[in-house]
């Protein structure tokens, strides 16, 4: 006989998005520790003196009670654990929220058990917060996501035909998820070469606890080498380019706008 | 099972029913109850709303300054000479015009994104009106001064303003963001953190 559905569940989570339905009410995506990605009905969100609106924004910790519902589970209660107040300081670190956010909702499935995720999502968050290096803190959070998700890339040997890979002429492909050797370059037209402080840095990451890798200082060139070979990764493995790769990017030029025209009008003003 | 979907050889009223009931917010129950009203109205009232729906379809079209809605480019806010010229609100949406014209409190011309920055649905910065926006900065002709951002207070609104401000910083353009708190008639018992914090952050002198 099945398990009967309980009808009203308690739980701890973490909202990844919302959009809206009708007038006033909202679907929010729900990641929870135990009970993987759960979409349910916020009835009344839109409308100003909503008691739950407040608390369910995405990039947010929350403890919501859902009820359950025939089609969609609804939001009985809501209450914010924490609201990792420092992302919001920032764009920088606001636009790297989000693109984690929309990572963790593009590779899961609703109500599959999404193992470890709830827990990496929300160190990462706290590490964005408490102003730990974005780079550092997002290439941590895409590899952990891939292996979590089944696609854990190889850097260590070749996927054509496994053996070690040498320091020197180190290519690799993203449609194939990791390393290729000299000899099986060939049959991967869309390999490219990397560098070996890039590959360096990838393996510490991923086969290391965060705060060793956290050690390491990422240079501007080798930060962007790393961004690089990770976004190719993840688009490949999403198949479309993830808009949150897209608007990191663009805040991060404008904010390098914005300071090269202060650091000019301070130029003149002297 | 009855085919509730209507196609040109339904019954008119069926017809009728369906189109109401494609409308948001309107149910099964409300669209029949629309459709019977249409029915049993004068003749010259159905006339009166299938001119005004057609009429909303062929002659309002987007301002070409401000991108509101109107029946006319550029929009009479726009072309009011009464209006303030060196302010912009930005907002996200035509309805937010509306919202912000009913306070009366805000004379200056707007700027309608039409949409927000928002990854988790594949909107980025370049799918809302901000090049337009920006444009109408750097006219050689603007006046404007300061730049008010109005999206909603929301993760998506914050990330679209904090983004416009740095867009806007090199031109040296004033950018300000609506006051965050709580709403009219709220209970603090119920509110956020993040806005409770802030009306903390913001309060002012009680005069």
């Amino acid at each position: 006989m099945p398990a009967r559905v309980p009808r009203v569940i308690k739980t701890e989570a973490l909202v990844l998005r919302h959009r809206r339905l009708g007038d006033a009410d909202r679907i929010v995506t729900f990641l929870t520790p135990g009970r993987g990605k759960r979409d349910a009905v916020a009835k009344g969100v839109l409308r100003p003196r909503s008691k739950l609106a407040g608390h369910l924004e995405p990039a947010t910790r929350v403890e919501v009670v859902l009820a359950h519902g025939r089609t969609l589970d609804i939001v009985t209660q809501a209450q914010t654990l924490d609201a990792f107040g420092g992302l919001h300081e920032d764009l920088d670190r606001l636009s790297t929220a989000m693109y984690l956010a929309e990572m963790a909702d593009r590779f899961t499935i609703e109500q599959e058990d999404t193992g470890d995720l709830y827990a990496l999502l929300h160190a990462a968050l706290l590490r964005i917060t408490r102003g730990d290096g974005l780079h550092l803190v997002t290439r941590s959070f895409e590899l952990a996501l891939l292996d979590a998700a089944g696609f854990r890339p190889e850097w260590r040997h070749c996927i054509g035909c496994g053996a070690a890979v040498s320091a020197e002429a180190i290519a690799w492909s993203a449609l194939g998820g990791g390393l290729v050797c000299p000899a099986c370059r060939p049959a991967h037209p869309d390999a490219a070469a990397l560098d070996a402080a890039t590959l360096k840095v990838l393996r510490a990451i991923q086969d290391g606890p965060y705060e060793q890798a956290a050690r390491i200082r990422l240079t501007p060139p080798l930060a962007a080498a790393l961004e690089r070979v990770m976004h190719r990764l993840v688009e490949s493995v999403a198949e479309r380019e993830l808009t949150g790769q897209r608007f990191i990017t663009e805040a991060r030029r404008a904010g390098m706008a914005a300071t090269a025209a202060a650091e000019r009008d301070a130029g003149a003003a002297r | 099972m009855h085919d509730r979907r209507a196609d040109a050889t339904a019954s008119p009223i069926a017809r009728l029913i369906e189109a109401f009931h494609r409308l948001p917010g309107i149910g099964p129950k409300s669209a029949q109850r629309l459709a019977y009203h249409v029915l049993r109205a004068p003749e010259e009232e159905a006339r009166t709303l299938a001119a005004a729906l057609i009429e909303v379809k062929e002659r309002v079209r987007l301002c070409e300054r401000c991108f509101n809605v109107s029946h006319q480019s550029p929009c009479s806010i726009c072309l009011d000479p009464s209006r303030d010229r060196t302010v912009i609100c930005v907002v996200e949406e035509p309805l937010d015009v509306l919202a912000i014209e009913r306070t009366r409190g805000y004379g200056g011309l707007f700027h309608v994104l039409h949409g927000v920055i928002s990854p988790a649905d594949g909107v980025g910065p370049e799918d809302v009106k901000i090049a337009e926006l920006l444009a109408r900065l750097r006219d050689v002709d603007t006046e404007v001064h300061e730049v008010i951002v109005a999206t909603n207070p929301n993760l998506e609104g914050e990330a679209t303003a904090m983004y416009l401000a740095r867009l806007l910083q090199p031109l040296g353009v004033r950018v300000t963001r609506l006051a965050r708190g709580l709403p009219a008639g709220a209970d603090l018992e119920y509110a956020d953190d993040l806005t409770l914090g802030r009306a903390i952050e913001f309060r002012q002198e009680v005069r």
